[in-house]
């Protein structure tokens, strides 16, 4: 059944674009109608101009909002062309964007103690998730893999929602020397306590935590990242297998359950 | 507003309040551009083109960027006419009702398939205005495009579908022999033509040494097929009788405008619905105020004003 969007399109300024870790950049935009109602874990599809070659919008998670100031924060990693074009986007440019779109998080009733694992630019949607949970009182234990020190991101953040951070690096350069699954899988095993698993990052770490959270029985939400043309529902390029069959990652998700997805 | 003008088209029989239509599998089934504007105002819809049966398409990836445009391998996913009609039946019927034609695109993998998707459309769908062959989709390995890419295979389909129903048929042609194709197709009973159908390409990771998308082609499409498309469409409209409907890298009033002087009745606005999900009635705009420009009072004055 076609999921209806959510999604508007709305004008959008630049009030901050700057590195924030290494090919990481950190981009504030002024969106009043976008900040008041974004929900945590859903996107908007933006317009990078600079290059008419190159047409398409790029999707992006959220991080941080202010709903009174109305804006919107998230963090880009440089992977090509778009988004290497983003970092000449300075304070005061104007542009638009597609959103909110997508599904968001969801948090199940009676929920009190939540394990989030963020790997990458997968960690951007989760930290306005982890805004919202530790608003509701719960308790979160926050695992973050990066690839090297340089590249951690919303630490500060994350520790003063009041979640305990734990931090794995691919190279060892601080925090655990290896994969955040490691931390999550002991985290698991030594706690039968979280009521909900989410995760957000490269599709074999989602596919690790969710096989991780079905052995512990608990229940855990995947947020998936497919090639958008449109990012509103209207060209069915980002679809997911599922056990339910095809669904579209860009209405239908990009949240899903993740006992749900055929990897 | 000074010397306002007539933008209504006669199509096929159908009339459109304007030259405005939107490219099978780019807009959807319509609903999912009402939050960006009221789609009423659009002379006709052209919907994602379904079969008998519920089709998954292509494996991902399904897309890639290219310059000046994306390709595609969609192939077609789509969850049959019964579940189309069940899923946007009610929407389509108000929007048919608010004067919007809505025309349903028929696919199939062989002569029979085409036939039996007809067939469904033709009694659940009372509110469609049309239908619209898919004989060019260039992302499955039967049918569309490896039944539309001859004359005779071209001929067959239109011939077969066109007893199953007295409401205007259309054919969405692919960039392929276009005039001996047209011919074939009007011949067959075909009322309308539209084209063009995205072009079929390869993108190449250089790296890994695979296809950009999981097949080896897909199917070109945006700004850079534009001036191929109006050539086609020129040629076409100088080939038959019958009205065309110009498809391929509009972005905006001008590209339409080219279309229209070339002697096509209708355009369709593509893979802009994904960049500017507002595009088409911008371009509707743009076209109007082209239209003033040019000092006319009704916009059927330009249709074929291509001089040469
Ligand atoms: C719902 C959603 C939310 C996202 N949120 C964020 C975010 O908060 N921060 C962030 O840094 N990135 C996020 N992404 C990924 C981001 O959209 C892509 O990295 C970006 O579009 C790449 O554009 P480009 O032109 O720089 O890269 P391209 O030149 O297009 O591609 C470079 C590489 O990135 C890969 N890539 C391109 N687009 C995507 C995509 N949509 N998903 C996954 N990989 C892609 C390509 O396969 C290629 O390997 C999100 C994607 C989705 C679908
Ligand atoms: C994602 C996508 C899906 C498409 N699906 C269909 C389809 O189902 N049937 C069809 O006839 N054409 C389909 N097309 C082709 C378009 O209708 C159109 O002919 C083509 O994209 C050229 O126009 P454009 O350059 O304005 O996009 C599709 C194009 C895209 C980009
Ligand atoms: S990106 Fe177009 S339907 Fe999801």
């Amino acid at each position: 059944m076609t999921t209806l969007s959510s999604a508007h399109k709305y004008a959008c300024s630049v009030l901050v674009n700057e590195p924030l870790a290494q090919d990481i950049w950190r981009m504030r935009f002024s969106c009043p109608e976008l900040a008041q109602s974004m929900r945590p874990g859903q996107f908007f599809n933006l317009a990078v101009p600079g290059d008419p070659s190159n047409i398409l919008r790029l999707p992006f998670s959220w991080s941080v909002s202010d709903p009174r100031e109305g804006w919107v924060e998230f963090a880009y990693l440089l992977v090509g062309e778009g988004t290497r074009r983003m970092t000449t986007m300075i304070p005061g440019t104007a542009s638009d964007l597609v959103g909110p779109a997508g599904n968001g998080w969801y948090i199940p009733q009676n929920t009190q103690h939540a394990l989030v694992v963020g790997g990458g630019s997968g960690v951007v949607p989760l930290v306005a998730l982890v805004h919202e949970l530790t608003q509701h009182g719960v308790s979160c234990d926050f695992v973050e893999g990066a690839a090297t020190q340089n590249r951690v991101i919303y630490e500060d953040a994350i520790t003063h929602y009041g979640a305990h951070f734990y931090l794995s690096t691919d190279d060892g350069s601080r925090g655990v020397h290896g994969f955040s699954t490691q931390i999550s899988q002991d985290l698991l095993a030594s706690s039968a306590a979280y009521d909900v698993v989410y995760t957000c990052g490269p599709s074999p770490m989602m596919r690790a935590i969710a096989a991780q959270a079905h052995e512990a029985r608990i229940p855990c939400q995947v947020s998936m990242e497919k090639l958008m043309a449109c990012g509103f529902g209207a060209c069915t390029t980002c679809l997911v297998d599922t056990k339910n069959g095809r669904k579209t990652c860009c209405t239908d998700g990009p949240v899903f359950d993740g006992e749900e997805v055929l990897w | 507003m000074v010397n306002d003008v007539s933008m209504s088209v006669d199509f096929a029989g159908i009339r459109l309040k304007n030259p405005l239509n939107t490219a099978s599998g780019t807009f959807g089934s319509a609903q999912q551009f009402e939050n960006f504007y009221d789609v009423s105002l659009l002379g006709a819809v052209t919907l994602k083109g379904a079969s008998a049966v519920p089709w998954e398409g292509n494996p991902q990836p399904r897309m890639a960027e290219v310059f000046g445009g994306m390709l595609n391998s969609v192939g077609l996913t789509n969850p049959g006419v019964r579940g189309l009609v069940a899923e946007s039946g009610a929407y389509l019927a108000g929007l048919a009702s608010k004067g919007t034609a809505v025309i349903c695109q028929v696919a199939g993998h062989s002569v029979e398939e085409y036939k039996e998707a007809l067939v469904l459309f033709e009694e659940l769908a009372p509110w469609a205005s049309a239908f619209e062959l898919n004989i060019s989709c260039p992302n499955i390995a039967k049918g569309g495009a490896a039944m539309g890419s001859t004359p005779e295979g071209a001929f067959e389909v239109v011939n077969a579908c066109r007893p199953l129903t007295k409401r205007p048929l259309i054919v969405k042609m692919g960039p392929v022999r276009v005039q001996e194709i047209a011919r074939s197709c009007v011949d067959a009973g075909a009322n309308a033509l539209s084209l063009i159908n995205t072009i079929s390409a390869m993108s190449i990771d250089i790296n890994t040494h695979k296809s950009r998308v999981a097949r080896p082609t897909a199917g070109f499409s945006g700004p850079a097929i534009h001036p191929i498309a109006v050539r086609m469409a020129w040629e076409v409209c100088n080939a038959v009788d019958v009205p065309v409907c110009g498809i391929g890298g509009i972005t905006c009033g001008a590209d339409a405008a080219e279309f229209l002087l070339v002697g096509c009745k209708a355009v369709s606005i593509g893979t802009e619905n994904f960049v500017d999900p507002a595009a088409a009635v911008r371009i509707l705009e743009e076209l109007k105020d082209w239209a003033r420009s040019q000092g006319v009072s009704d916009i059927n004055e330009l249709i074929g004003a291509f001089e040469c």
